[in-house]
């Protein structure tokens, strides 16, 4: 449901926040800068060795949450590669002469091996059809195998004992502090800056949804398998630095324990919040460490009930928790107000540019398109040819397989048999994300939107391949093709800007959808029931806004609905479905008026229910 | 006087600070139908969630069959024979439809013939019982929630928005359906709808939500009800 209050309240511009956000950052950088200054001078020798190894986690940790708390992608293997960066420099050192060449090369090929498996991890998780919990089991599997090799690496890799007493870079404990501490303070602001960015967002909706995400072209494995390279690098200089300052190396720093620790850490910090996760770290590892040293049998207990008390005072971790102290002891500046970008009209988008005019290929041809679940025929034999201009209406009962035609011409791995090409170029078996690249967008039939992002949010996501994400900065203002801007401005949008979709009605998530897919400025428009949910008005409205887009720019739009008044009003032509077949194609009046259409579907109750073809309907 | 199906007083409800129900007050006679309409976001899906009590009111007071139910939660409701069919497709989607309509009752004694019951109404079911319900098309799950909701014969249901996405015939039957468990039960509908011919052609009474508050009431029987609630409706 929307929230009538928020609607009156004067919303931020997106960099107004940023700012105002980036200052209380800034500070925090400054304070934790300032730490890093003066800490050697004020701790004992004991406290200062340990900390530096605790910022050195706390760097993995903010990696392990940028992954994990904004992405979704749980990596149990980041310590595998904080692992990989460690015995880079231990083989280095210990099998070569310490030389500054040596150094850098050790730190060179520690990165680029670390940045190699993360590729193949990647390349392994990410694939299509894969499930999301894959990327967990693999990288947990990386861990072990790393500790298997370097157990089997013999005398080379120092086997179980690992590696100790290489020469090593000659610098005092107070400049290793120094460096660990600054880099804690650089990955956590960078982080920062980088998950408020616009392309921080995408992250976010990645997260949220994931297919949505893909059917608006944006190859979500690629950035996710960009994410964890970088990750791995970050982790891998991290060990690197380890390595150098301990003048140890051994296999445990690569071991699943270690990998599941740093989950821990951030799922007590609090999960997407960057400084909850970077302190957790840091203050675990020291208390850990002090606390081995003087109770050396009951520590891990000590520290486990720590964990479980935790987890019941601030069942969202430690971060949120301090925000909301922070919300109470400064109300006045910390209320968050609603914060979204204007919306302004994009460039004309106009269709005939996309295309050579003279021999334009059909919009869509569909030959001879079949879909079967094992014996059952959802679909069978479907072919007809959508051309520029035209607006087809898909009718039929319940169940007879539109859904499922829908999903067939936006993903190439949908269909059993059959050709589809559009724009003339034909689908294969491609991925949603390059379907949509061909110019082809899709609205789902049930509400798909991101329910953590704003309104404002997503339709900035939503012209995410049209106009680049930026890394560091958030846009002010959304372009948005005129029919997109129609929709949103008929069903209210325009004032729940800054509302989070979550919070959005069901009608008001629907109208999300189709604001979104058009703000793609596709050439080829699948619509599932575009208007449900919505009022009659609004539905009119929406007509008109269709009819011009097909009027205007050419577009091709295939249609299901139910609501045959509606239908007429605006089709060109209407393709009647029914136990998975085509059973009449053709002009308005000819399927509205047909005995047929009336047998099937509107009237005659004894066929109501029965439709003989199970298909496979609902995307979710 | 038999007590109120629901009684509903004061109503205050929403999320965090902001509220998207004001002062509502109406009631649910036994054996009656009322339609609850209005445009997107003025509150409906909001004020079905707090009756179900997913959602905790702010204020007011809420009685069902006489007694109070305020701050209740969803379990306890159900266990007092009210019914809930939400708007998004609420079923389990690896179950089969069998087994979906299985946990629509408290205990399995008299699941058989409250299935042939059911299947009555949408014949579909029996012959499709094994099939995993998520491969159901969108329509189709849809009668299975309302099948769900009246397998344990309910004395109060909370529907929402059932028409949508079904195909004309299909909203036809679910019309007959509900006509035809209300007569000579106890049963009481409340129905939120956008299809206005849909739910004037089941309720006797209607109430029109705009921004959270009820601004219109009645009677459906009463001449020209059709065109006062679409000037309600219009943008």
């Amino acid at each position: 449901m929307s929230a009538p209050m928020r609607d009156a309240a004067p919303a931020r511009l997106p960099s107004e926040r940023f700012r105002l956000e980036l200052g209380g950052i800034g500070a925090l950088t400054l304070l934790g800068l300032a730490l890093v200054a003066v800490g050697p001078l004020l701790l004992d020798r004991y406290s200062v060795n340990i900390l530096i190894r605790s910022f050195l986690y706390g760097s993995i940790a903010v990696t392990v949450d940028i992954l994990w708390g904004f992405t979704g992608v749980l990596s149990f293997g980041q310590s595998a590669f904080f692992a990989i960066g460690a015995y880079a420099c231990g083989l280095a050192f210990s099998h070569l002469d310490f030389t500054p060449l040596v150094a850098v090369a050790a730190l060179g090929g520690g990165v680029v091996v670390a940045g190699l498996v993360a590729a193949l991890i990647a390349w392994l998780a990410f694939g299509t059809g894969v499930s999301p919990l894959y990327i967990s089991v693999v990288t947990l599997v990386l861990s072990i195998v790393f500790v298997q090799v370097i157990y089997a690496g013999g005398d080379f890799t120092g086997s179980s004992s690992g590696l100790s007493g290489f020469d090593t870079f000659d610098l005092s404990n107070e400049a290793w502090f120094r460096i660990a501490g600054v880099a804690l303070v650089l990955v956590t602001l960078l982080g920062w800056i980088f998950v408020r960015s616009d392309a921080g967002r995408l992250l976010v909706s990645i997260r949220e949804n994931e297919q949505r995400c893909r059917y608006f072209g944006i190859s979500t494995s690629w950035v996710k398998g960009a994410l964890l390279v970088v990750s791995a690098v970050v982790a891998a200089l991290a060990g690197y630095a380890y390595a150098a300052y301990t003048d140890v190396v051994a296999p445990d720093l690569g071991d699943f324990q270690f990998g599941t620790m740093l989950v821990i850490w951030v799922a007590l910090g609090g999960r997407g919040t960057l400084i909850g996760p970077a302190i957790i770290a840091v203050l675990i590892d020291f208390v850990s460490a002090w606390l081995s040293g003087s109770l050396p049998f009951v520590w891990q207990l000590v520290v486990g009930a720590v964990f479980i008390v935790v987890i019941v005072i601030m069942p969202q971790g430690l971060g949120p928790a301090l925000a909301g102290l922070v919300r109470r002891l400064l109300p006045r500046v910390s209320r968050i107000q609603p914060t979204a970008a204007r919306l302004a009209e994009a460039p004309t988008y106009d269709i005939e540019t996309h295309m050579q005019m003279g021999h334009a290929p059909a919009a869509v041809e569909i030959t001879g398109v079949a879909r079967s679940y094992g014996s059952l025929h959802v679909l069978e034999d479907i072919s007809f040819t959508g051309r520029r201009g035209e607006l087809v209406s898909l009718v039929g009962p319940n169940g007879a397989g539109k859904t499922t035609l829908i999903r067939c011409i936006s993903d190439g791995q949908e269909r059993t048999r059959g050709r589809i090409a559009i724009q003339g170029r034909e689908v294969g078996r491609m991925p949603p994300e390059r379907c949509v690249r061909l110019g082809l967008g899709r609205k789902f039939q049930t509400p798909n939107v991101f329910d953590a992002l704003t309104v404002a949010e997503s339709l900035r996501v939503s012209r995410s391949r049209l106009e680049r994400l930026s890394p560091w900065r958030r846009a002010d203002e959304i372009h948005l093709p005129e029919a997109a801007m129609q929709v949103a401005r008929a069903t209210g949008l325009v004032a729940q800007l800054g509302t989070t979709v979550r919070h959005l009605s069901h009608g008001a998530k629907q109208a999300l959808e189709l604001a979104m897919v058009l703000a793609m400025e596709p050439s080829v428009l699948l619509l599932d029931e575009p208007t449900a949910g919505l009022t009659k008005p609004e539905r009119t409205l929406i007509g008109g806004i269709l009819v011009d887009l097909v009027a205007k720019h050419g577009l091709c739009i295939l249609l299901i609905e139910h609501d045959l008044e509606f239908v007429r009003e605006i089709s060109s032509r209407i393709i009647v479905l029914h136990q998975g077949r085509i059973v009449l194609d053709g002009s308005v009046e000819e399927v509205v008026t047909s005995e047929l259409v009336r047998t099937i579907y509107t009237g005659e109750p004894q066929a109501i229910g029965e439709p003989a073809a199970a298909g496979p309907g609902s995307d979710g | 006087m038999a007590d109120a199906a629901l009684q509903i007083e004061h109503l205050t409800s929403g999320y965090g600070e902001a509220m998207v129900l004001r002062d509502i007050t109406l009631s649910l006679q036994q054996g009656e139908v009322l339609a609850v309409l209005g445009k997107n976001g003025m509150g409906k899906s909001t004020l079905l969630k707090t009756i179900m009590g997913f959602l905790p009111p702010h204020g007011g007071t809420i009685r069902i069959h006489g007694t109070p139910t305020t701050g209740l939660s969803p379990h306890r409701l159900a266990a007092r024979s009210v019914a809930y069919s939400p708007q998004d497709q609420a079923i389990f989607q690896d179950l089969s439809v069998e087994e979906n309509l299985r946990l629509g009752l408290r205990s399995d004694r008299g699941f058989a013939p409250a299935l042939d019951r059911v299947a009555g109404f949408f014949p579909f079911l029996a012959k499709r019982r094994r099939q995993a319900a998520g491969t159901l098309s969108g329509g189709e799950q849809k009668m299975l929630i309302m099948a769900r909701a009246l397998l344990s014969r309910p004395r109060l249901m909370l529907v929402d928005e059932i028409s949508e996405g079904l195909q004309p015939s299909v909203i036809l039957r679910m019309a007959e359906v509900m006509r035809s468990e209300l007569s000579g039960s106890q049963l009481s509908i409340l129905l939120i709808e956008q299809n206005v011919q849909f739910a004037l052609s089941v309720a006797q009474r209607y109430a029109v939500l705009t921004r959270g508050e009820i601004v219109d009431t009645g009677l459906i029987a009463q001449p020209g009800v059709e065109a006062r609630i679409h000037d309600h409706l219009a943008v």
